[in-house]
């Protein structure tokens, strides 16, 4: 009988309260500049990278907090910039960002802290995403997301395909030629080919066009983009071809279908290696890993800022300075394998001839930092998050739930007029 | 106290001796009444009254938690009606609430009128097992029924596929996903229904049944004639109730799809109004738009606890 609904809001309502109390949590009164607080996303290992700093700062306390999914950050962000208590530094994935730059003053302007004279460090389309209207700079590029195709060694064999990086690169030169091999892998062994047609094929492939849902001038054109509609159709194509086990990422029966081995082949921008190797830690040795078909592109990345009401603003900045330089970022990757932001050390031996021994020695850093060369950087937006799940969602409904594949693209961009109001 | 009636009570005068009079001890009486039923009031302002109107404000605007606030009036409503996300979630409460109301009313109605029987033995065991699903928490439950309708590894699934059904897969489609989350619904309340169904069997006479079955009513005349209509009052009353809660189903299909946890899977198959308020409020960060979310279920329980009041005047009559 209770009045639940509006309850809900109750945590919002008093967020917000709180908010408008001048002072709250503010002002850096009191705080020492020794110990500040981290959040981070789980399962991208930043614990690595804390402790590798405060070895060498014994002096320094870095409180890490691991939020969550990347999502999950961002929304704890959301509601902690609305009013709760901020962290002092924050690492927010790049689909994320928009929302944030578009609200830049919830944010410390890192060129108050020196942001212009490392910025020659970073690629500069990663680095012009976290630059506000205003020419604010909010964020300072962790990693990108350099794409390729992770697949199973032994359970290419079984299927008579060939089983080395560069014959299984040659297989699919186009995502067309992805799909015939998953069809010929299907045919051989009767086996789903790959996870899901969304993300292994759609988000793949939708993020290597030079311009996605907004065009260079930051206008909305996902409905009338031919490239945006190509990834597309090849993501129902996958879907229809019964190629696809219709596990969506990242969920519990993914993570159970990895660990049994019932892919053979998974899309794998740099990030996600280390998923692939906490989720099935007993699949050592049998992977390997093969370049994207269709060429370069990028799927990801995330950036470091610093809220504005950040009590110690000036340790995060010394953080952010130290583990992000070239060099931090180079024994970043040596450690969790996440593709530095810096093209300084792209030609580095530390990492062209890094060898990852999950993965047969594939040489993970040649392999990635190929896959951005000739790369046309596109702009996200604030809906970039929002048009995507939507897309998405609609190539799921095909796989999974017998949607109608004729009428996917426009049930989609119906749907994402509805959820983004435009 | 004797401060708060020394300042409130008029002096009294020399001529009277009793210092306190009664009537001050009566204010004083009264005012501490006021003071014992305080808290709750103060919390029901802040927690309650506070939220309630603050959501019908927000309501009016386009609200950014970490930017403007601008005032748009009653567009969201507008947004809102023309909206199939909204319909669809409201269709999908309903659905869900009819597959799960139904059934629990039913199987308790059962249920209580067999352990209200003379001679069942070990009663008091019985009556309390119904309360066990009652007390495990809801997230259990739903990891547990997950896992028993899961599309691969599902306990159901294997035994459809003993008998040769292709396997079904719960969470993903439309009727599945409703069925899935209406068994949890069913599992944790059908106990307590029961047990409501019971206490109040227990106070018809059990000479009343044994009368009946010396005139040669069978067991299922007994429960028509006796049981079901000594039970009027207390059927409307987990009608009304178990039709609130349903209005309000948030956990299940929140814990159900795990990947696309705030739409309930790819096409939003099992969204509720609660979870969409929630999506819009939390997810989106839409506030003013998960307000008017808000106010919306808000009406439809005011409309609900109308029919209660209705209902229940009229079974006052019937006596």
């Amino acid at each position: 009988m209770t009045f639940r609904p509006p309850l809900l809001l109750l945590a919002a309502a008093f967020a917000l309260a709180t908010a408008c109390t001048p002072g709250g949590g503010g002002g850096g009164g009191g705080g020492d500049d020794k110990t500040f607080d981290f959040w981070s996303f789980s399962a991208i290992n930043q614990k690595l990278t804390v402790d590798a700093y405060q070895a060498k700062h014994p002096d320094i306390q870095i409180k890490l907090t691991e939020v969550g999914t990347s999502t999950e950050t961002a929304q704890s962000l959301t509601t902690a910039l609305a009013g709760g208590k901020v962290p002092d530094l924050v690492l927010i994935q790049g689909d994320n960002l928009p929302q944030f730059v578009e609200q830049p003053q919830n944010f410390v302007d890192l060129r108050t802290l020196g942001a212009d004279d490392i910025k020659g460090d970073y690629l500069d389309w990663v680095w012009k995403q976290s630059v506000a209207k205003g020419g604010e700079v909010l964020g300072v590029p962790t990693d990108v997301g350099g794409m390729a195709v992770a697949y199973r060694t032994d359970l290419f064999a079984a299927a008579g395909l060939p089983t080395d990086r560069e014959s299984v690169s040659a297989l699919w030169p186009t995502w067309d030629a992805f799909i015939e091999t998953g069809k010929r892998y299907k045919q051989a062994t009767g086996k789903a080919f790959t996870d899901n047609a969304a993300t292994s094929v759609f988000y793949q492939a939708v993020n290597q066009v030079s311009e996605k849902y907004y065009s260079e001038d930051r206008k909305l054109v996902y409905a009338d983009n031919p490239q945006v509609k190509a990834a597309f159709d090849l993501g129902i194509k996958a879907a229809t071809a019964g190629i696809t086990a219709g596990q969506s990422s990242f969920e519990s029966a993914w993570s159970a279908g990895m660990a049994q081995g019932q892919y053979a082949a998974v899309s794998a921008p740099s990030w996600m290696l280390n998923s692939i190797r906490s989720t099935a830690p007993d699949t050592k040795g049998k992977w390997d890993i093969a370049t994207i078909p269709g060429g370069s592109g990028n799927w990801g990345g995330s950036y470091l800022a610093i809220p504005k009401r950040a009590k110690n603003p000036q340790a995060a900045w010394n953080y952010i300075k130290e583990m992000q330089s070239p060099q931090g970022q180079l024994e970043h990757f040596t450690r969790v394998g996440a593709l530095p932001s810096t093209p300084s050390v792209y030609q580095d031996a530390g990492l062209v001839d890094a060898k990852d021994p999950f993965f047969t020695d594939a040489p993970t850093g040649k392999i990635y930092t190929d896959s951005l060369l000739g790369l046309k950087p596109f702009y996200i937006g604030p809906d970039s998050a929002a048009i995507g799940q939507e897309f998405l969602n609609a190539i799921t409904n095909v796989e999974q739930s017998g949607g109608n594949p004729d009428t996917a693209w426009d049930d989609a961009v119906r749907n994402i007029k509805t959820a983004i109001g435009e | 106290m004797t401060a708060v009636t020394a300042t409130l009570t008029p002096a009294p005068s020399a001529a009277l001796p009793p210092p306190a009079s009664p009537k001050g001890r009566r204010l004083g009486e009264r005012l501490s009444a006021y003071a014992y039923i305080a808290p709750f009031f103060v919390l029901f302002a802040v927690f309650g009254l506070f939220p309630f109107a603050f959501t019908f404000y927000v309501a009016l605007f386009d609200w950014n938690p970490i930017g403007d606030q601008v005032f748009i009036g009653a567009d969201n409503f507008t947004r809102m009606f023309a909206d199939p996300r909204f319909w669809n979630a409201a269709g999908n409460t309903v659905s869900i609430w009819f597959l799960s109301t139904v059934p629990q009313l039913l199987l308790a109605l059962v249920l209580a009128h067999v352990l209200n029987h003379a001679r069942l033995r070990f009663a008091l065991f019985f009556r309390m097992s119904m309360l066990i699903p009652y007390v495990t928490s809801v997230a259990a439950t739903a990891i547990v029924f997950a896992q028993l309708f899961d599309r691969d590894y599902g306990l159901l699934n294997w035994l459809l596929g003993l008998v040769g059904v292709e396997p079904v897969d719960f969470v993903q489609s439309t009727w599945g996903s409703h069925l899935l989350i209406a068994t949890m619904v069913v599992w944790r309340w059908f106990g307590y229904t029961t047990l409501l169904y019971l206490a109040s069997l227990q106070s018809v006479p059990r000479a009343v049944f044994e009368a009946a079955a010396i005139d040669g009513a069978g067991p299922w005349q007994r429960f028509r004639h006796i049981t079901v209509p000594s039970l009027r009052p207390v059927i409307i009353f987990t009608v009304v109730t178990s039709t609130i809660g349903g209005l309000q189903i948030f956990t299940e299909p929140l814990l159900i799809a795990s990947g696309a946890p705030l739409t309930c899977g790819a096409v939003r198959q099992c969204q509720t109004l609660t979870l969409f308020l929630y999506e819009q409020g939390f997810g989106q960060f839409e506030f003013g738009y998960g307000s008017a979310i808000g106010v919306a279920l808000f009406a439809m329980v005011v409309v609900i606890a109308a029919v209660n009041y209705l209902l229940s005047t009229r079974i006052k009559a019937d006596r």
